[in-house]
C-alpha cells in the first residue's frame, strides 16, 4: 500500500475517533457524577444533529446564506438545544430513579431512546428518510502525491480536536470542573463542602449531550447525511469506546474513541475483500474485549461492598 | 476437644498498596465463641472475606478441621462447614424467609434438572422434610416467625431479618459460623434478645464454634470465651474479655491516641 | 395453626367457589380474546377494550382477583385442563379466518421467545437485549435447512433451538463475566451486528432475506388446509395448533423452573451474587444455564415463526424488536408467566387492530415501559411469593 492511500486512512480515522471520543466523553461524565449509564445518549446526538438540519433550514428561509455564518449557527444552536434537553432528560427521568436499580435506569434511557428515534421518525417532516445535511464548509483540496487532503476534513479535525482539548480545560482547570470532579469523586463530601449537587449533574449532562450534538453535527457535515437511527449505532460506539477506556475516566474515554475508529479502519483495510464487515468486525472485537477485562481495559473502580 | 477447628496463621491481604490485614494468627477451638474485635477499618470484615474465599488472602494460611482450605472458592468454604452472615444484611428482600433459608440449605438439595421439573412427587417429599425442618430451627428463634414462612422478608423489622440470616447459615449445620456485626441497626432491647437466641443456639448445637464481629463491648463481654483485637489490620491483644478490656494498647486504640 | 401458602379460607365470590369463577374467568376471557381477534372496526377495538378496563376495575373491587387466584391454586390441575381446552377452542372457533389465527400464533409463538427471556431477565436478572436476534437464528436455521436439507421439519425444529444456543455459547462468556450495564453492551453489540451481518451476507440473503419451507408432521404438510365436519379450515389451524403447544410447554416448563430449588437458585444469583456464592451456589453454572434454556426457547419459536410466515429478512430481527421482546417481559412483570403471556397479547394484537397505534407501536411501547418503570416497576401482573407446590399447606 502506497503512503497516500494510508494517510488517506489515517485522515478518516482521525475523523471518526474525534466523533466517538466526543460521545464516550459523554458517556463516561454521566458516570463519573451519578454512576449510571443513559443510553439514550447516541438518540440525544442524532436530535443534535436534526436540530442543526432545522436550524439551516430555517436559515435559508430567512435568506442568510454565508456559509461560515450559517456553520457556526448551526453548530451553536444544536449545541445549546441539546445541551437543554440533555439537562431536561437528566431533570426529570435520571435524577428520580437514582436510587432505582442501575437496571431500571438503563431500561428507561433504552427506551427514552427508542422513543426519541420514533418521535423524529414519525413527527418530523419525511423523518423516515435519511437528509441530504448540506456541505457548508470549503471542499477545496490540495493535492500531495496521489493523497488528497480536504479543507472541511481538515477543519473538521481541527475544530474537533480542539473541542475536546477544550473539554480537558473545561474539567480539569476550572471551578465549575473542580466542582463536576468533586461530586464524581463524593458526592455526600461535595454536597457537605456546599457545592450544588443538582446544578452540577444538570450541567454535566448539559455539557456532554452539547459535546453529543457537536459530535452530530460532525457525521452531518462528513457524511452529508442525517437520518433517525444514526444515534444507535454511534451510542453504541461511544458507549463501547467509554467501556474499553475505563468508565469514568476522561482520558480513558478519548482513548477508547479513538482506539474504535483505529479498529473500524484497520478492519477496512484489513479485509478489504468485505469491508462491509468492518462494524461486524469492530463489535465482535468489542464483545471479545468484554470477555477478556469484563469491566473494560482500565478497570472502573469498584464499590461492592461485602 | 481442646483441638482447634479453625487455625489461621500469618494472614494477610492487601489492596493495591493498602495493608488491611496484616499477618494474623489466631485459632477457634470446637464449640467456644471468640469475639473479634476493633476500631472501623481495622480488617475485621475483610479477615471473614479472606476466610470465606470472597477474595483469596495475600499470604498466610487457614486450616479448618484437619484440612488447609487457605484460597478457596466461597462455595468450597461453605461445603467444608463454614457459614457466615454479612455485616449489611443481604437477604433477598423479594423473597419469602422460607426462601433465604433454603438458600443457606443449598449445598444438601437436590440440583438436577430431571429431579426438579419432572420428578414433582420426589420434590414434594424433599420439599416437605426441608419446611420441616426450617420450620423447627426457625421456631427456636421465634414462634410467630415459624408461622409466617412464606412472607416476603422485605416487610420485616431489622431483628428478625437478623435471626433469618442466623437461620439461612445454621441451616446447613455448619461447624463454624461468622456473625459479621449482628446487631448493627437494632436496639439495645433487640440486641439482647438476639444474644439470647446466639447462646441458646449454642447451648442445642453441641460442637458449634462462632466467631463474631461487634461493636457493643456489652456483647462482647456477655457471649465470648475469648477475643482478639485488631488495629491497623494487626492483632494487637488477645484473651478473655476481661484481659484485653484491661489492656493499655486496646484502651488507646479506642480511645484514640493522647 | 400453620398457614396455608397463600389464602388461609377459600375465597368465594359472589357466593361462587374459586373453581366456579375460575372456570366462568377462563371461559370469558377467551371469548373475549375470540371477539378482541375477530374485531374489524375500530370502534368495535375501543369498545373491547373499555369492557376490558370495566370488567378489571369491578373485578379488582369485589374481589373476582382473589377468588381467581385462589383457583389458580387450589384447583390448578382442572385450571390447567380448562386453560389448554379454552385455547384450543378459540383457534378452532376461528378456524377459517386466516388474519386472526395469524396474530393467535404469533402471540403463542412471542409468549414461548418472551417465557424464556423471562427465565433470563426475570429470574437470573442478566438482560438480554438481543432476543430478536436468537428469534431470527431459529427463523434462519429453518430456512438454511428447508432450503438445503431433507432432515424432517420437526426435527428442524428442535435443531432451531439448538443453534441459538449454540451461537449464545459465543456470547455466553463476556455475558457471565460481566455485570449489570457491561452485560448490557454485550448483547446489544451482538443485537446490533446479527443485524448487520445478515444485510451483508450474500449466502443468508443479504437484505432481501430468504424462503423457508413449511412445517411437515408424518407427511402432513402445514401449508394444507384441514377439513373438518366438510367446512375447509384456514392452514393456520395447522400452526395455532402446534404454537399453542409450544406456549403450553415453555409455560409448564418456567412455571416447573420457578417452582423448584433450581428457580430459587436464579433468584438468589439474581438478588445477590456475593452471598449466593457465600451459600456454595454455582453463579456461573447458573447463569450458564439460564441463558441456554432462554436461548432455546426463544430460537424454537423463531424457527416455527419463520415456517409460519415463509418468508425471513434481516429487518423482521433489528434491535428495535430485541427491545419489544423485553418490553413484553417488563410490561408483563419480571418473573410472572401470566404477566408475559398478558403482555404479549396487548404488544402483538393491539397494534394490528390499530391502525393508528401501528405506525407509533415501538413508540408508544416504549414510553409505556418507561411509565411502567416509573410508576408500577412490579408490571401488569406482578410476580407473587415463590409456592413451590400449588395449595400445598404446611397442616396436610
Amino acid at each position: 500500500m502506497d503512503i497516500g492511500l494510508l494517510g488517506q486512512y489515517l485522515a478518516n480515522g482521525i475523523i471518526l475517533g474525534t466523533m466517538y471520543a466526543l460521545v464516550a466523553v459523554g458517556f463516561t461524565l454521566f458516570f463519573g457524577v451519578l454512576d449510571v449509564i443513559k443510553f439514550s445518549h447516541g438518540d440525544v446526538l442524532m436530535l443534535g444533529a436534526f436540530t442543526g438540519f432545522t436550524a439551516f433550514l430555517g436559515l435559508e428561509a430567512a435568506g442568510v446564506a454565508d456559509p461560515w455564518v450559517q456553520v457556526v449557527a448551526v453548530t451553536l444552536v444544536a449545541v445549546a438545544g441539546t445541551a437543554f434537553i440533555g439537562a431536561v432528560i437528566a431533570r426529570y427521568l435520571v435524577l428520580p430513579l437514582k436510587s432505582a436499580p442501575p437496571l431500571n435506569i438503563l431500561l428507561v434511557t433504552l427506551m427514552l431512546g427508542t422513543a426519541i428515534r420514533e418521535a423524529v421518525r414519525l413527527f418530523y417532516p419525511d423523518g423516515s428518510n435519511p437528509k441530504p445535511f448540506p456541505a457548508l464548509l470549503p471542499t477545496s483540496s490540495t493535492d500531495l502525491g496521489n493523497f488528497t487532503l480536504r479543507a472541511d476534513s481538515v477543519i473538521l479535525v481541527s475544530v474537533g480536536l480542539a473541542v475536546i482539548f477544550g473539554l480537558h480545560l473545561l474539567i480539569n482547570r476550572t471551578r465549575l470542573g473542580l466542582a463536576i470532579r468533586a461530586v464524581a469523586q463524593d458526592e455526600e463530601t461535595a454536597k457537605t463542602m456546599g457545592i450544588n449537587y443538582t446544578m452540577i449533574v444538570l450541567v454535566t449532562f448539559a455539557i456532554g449531550s452539547g459535546a453529543a450534538a457537536f459530535a452530530g453535527i460532525m457525521n452531518g457535515l462528513y457524511y452529508n447525511e442525517v437520518n433517525f437511527g444514526m444515534g444507535l449505532l454511534l451510542g453504541l460506539i461511544g458507549f463501547s469506546s467509554a467501556i474499553v477506556g475505563g468508565l469514568g475516566n476522561l482520558y480513558g474515554a478519548i482513548l477508547g474513541g479513538f482506539l474504535f475508529a483505529a479498529l473500524q479502519t484497520i478492519g477496512a483495510v484489513a479485509l478489504p475483500f468485505a469491508s462491509a464487515y468492518k462494524d461486524v468486525f469492530a463489535f465482535g472485537v468489542v464483545i471479545a474485549v468484554m470477555a477478556w477485562k469484563p469491566t473494560g481495559l482500565i478497570a472502573e473502580r469498584t464499590s461492592d461492598r461485602v | 476437644m481442646t483441638d482447634p477447628v479453625l487455625e489461621i496463621v500469618g494472614l494477610s491481604k492487601t489492596f493495591g498498596g493498602v495493608t488491611a490485614l496484616d499477618a494474623l494468627s489466631m485459632s477457634v477451638r470446637r464449640g467456644e465463641i471468640v469475639g473479634l474485635i476493633g476500631p472501623n477499618g481495622s480488617g475485621k470484615t475483610t479477615s471473614f472475606n479472606a476466610v470465606t474465599g470472597i477474595f483469596p488472602p495475600s499470604d498466610g494460611t487457614v486450616r479448618f478441621d484437619g484440612t488447609d482450605i487457605t484460597g478457596l472458592s466461597p462455595q468450597k468454604v461453605y461445603a467444608a462447614g463454614i457459614a457466615r452472615t454479612f455485616q449489611r444484611s443481604r437477604l433477598c428482600l423479594p423473597l419469602s424467609i422460607f426462601d433465604n433459608i433454603m438458600v443457606g440449605n443449598h449445598g444438601r438439595l437436590s440440583k438436577g434438572l430431571w429431579f426438579n421439573l419432572v420428578r414433582r412427587r420426589a420434590f414434594r417429599r424433599e420439599f416437605e422434610r426441608c419446611h420441616a425442618q426450617t420450620r423447627a430451627l426457625v421456631g427456636t428463634f421465634s414462634a410467630s416467625l415459624a408461622d409466617r414462612m412464606f412472607e416476603p422478608v422485605g416487610a420485616l423489622p431489622m431483628i428478625e431479618r437478623r435471626r433469618i440470616e442466623i437461620c439461612r447459615a445454621l441451616i446447613s449445620q455448619p461447624k463454624l459460623l461468622l456473625l459479621d456485626e449482628p446487631s448493627a441497626g437494632m436496639t439495645h432491647d433487640e440486641t439482647t434478645q438476639l444474644m439470647d437466641d446466639i447462646l441458646d443456639v449454642r447451648q442445642r448445637l453441641e460442637g458449634l464454634s462462632i466467631i463474631i464481629i461487634e461493636h457493643e463491648m456489652g456483647v462482647i463481654e456477655r457471649i465470648t470465651d475469648h477475643c482478639v483485637v485488631l488495629n491497623y489490620g494487626r492483632k494487637i491483644c488477645e484473651g478473655t474479655f476481661a484481659h484485653i478490656a484491661a489492656d493499655p494498647e486496646v484502651q488507646q486504640a479506642y480511645l484514640g491516641a493522647e | 395453626m400453620s398457614r396455608a401458602p397463600l389464602t388461609a379460607t377459600p375465597t368465594t365470590w359472589l357466593g361462587l367457589p374459586p373453581l366456579a369463577v375460575g372456570v366462568l374467568f377462563v371461559v370469558l376471557a377467551s371469548t373475549y380474546a375470540w371477539l378482541f381477534l375477530h374485531a374489524e372496526s375500530e370502534p368495535e377495538v375501543l369498545v373491547l377494550l373499555a369492557v376490558a378496563a370495566v370488567a378489571a376495575v369491578i373485578g379488582g373491587r369485589t374481589g373476582a382477583d382473589r377468588a381467581l387466584s385462589s383457583a389458580m391454586t387450589r384447583h390448578s390441575g382442572a385450571m390447567n385442563g380448562v386453560i389448554v381446552l379454552s385455547v384450543v377452542a378459540v383457534i378452532f372457533l376461528l378456524g377459517t379466518e386466516h388474519f386472526p389465527l395469524l396474530m393467535l400464533t404469533t402471540v403463542l409463538l412471542y409468549v414461548t421467545a418472551a417465557l424464556g427471556l423471562n427465565i433470563q431477565f426475570g429470574y437470573t436478572g442478566m438482560v438480554n437485549f438481543a432476543g430478536a436476534a436468537f428469534f431470527g437464528i431459529g427463523a434462519y436455521t429453518a430456512a438454511v435447512m428447508t432450503a438445503h436439507t431433507s432432515i424432517p421439519p420437526l426435527l428442524i425444529l428442535v435443531l432451531g433451538g439448538v443453534m441459538s444456543a449454540l451461537i449464545g455459547f459465543i456470547l455466553v462468556i463476556p455475558v457471565v463475566r460481566t455485570r449489570g450495564h457491561y452485560s448490557a453492551v454485550v448483547t446489544i453489540a451482538f443485537a446490533v451486528l446479527f443485524k448487520t451481518f445478515l444485510e451483508v451476507n450474500d449466502i443468508l440473503g443479504g437484505p432481501q432475506g430468504l424462503m423457508v419451507g413449511s412445517m411437515t408432521i408424518l407427511g402432513w404438510d402445514f401449508n394444507n388446509s384441514p377439513v373438518l365436519f366438510g367446512i375447509e379450515l384456514s392452514f393456520y389451524v395447522n400452526y395455532a395448533l402446534l404454537g399453542a403447544t409450544l406456549a403450553v410447554v415453555a409455560f409448564m416448563f418456567t412455571r416447573r423452573l420457578e417452582r423448584s430449588w433450581l428457580g430459587l437458585t436464579l433468584d438468589s444469583v439474581r438478588l445477590d451474587e456475593t452471598a449466593s456464592a457465600c451459600f456454595g451456589i454455582g453463579v456461573t453454572r447458573a447463569k450458564v444455564l439460564a441463558f441456554t434454556i432462554g436461548n432455546v426457547m426463544t430460537g424454537i419459536a423463531g424457527t416455527l415463526y419463520g415456517m409460519m410466515v415463509s418468508f425471513v429478512a434481516p429487518t423482521s430481527f433489528t434491535f428495535a424488536d430485541s427491545l419489544l421482546l423485553v418490553a413484553i417481559v417488563l410490561l408483563g412483570g419480571m418473573g410472572s408467566p401470566w404477566g408475559t403471556a398478558l403482555a404479549a397479547f396487548i404488544v402483538i394484537v393491539l397494534p394490528e387492530k390499530l391502525q393508528i397505534i401501528q405506525e407509533y407501536r415501538f413508540l408508544l411501547f416504549s414510553v409505556l415501559v418507561i411509565a411502567m418503570l416509573l410508576f408500577r416497576p412490579d408490571g401488569l401482573l406482578p410476580r407473587k411469593v415463590r409456592d413451590y407446590v400449588p395449595g400445598w399447606r404446611a397442616d396436610t
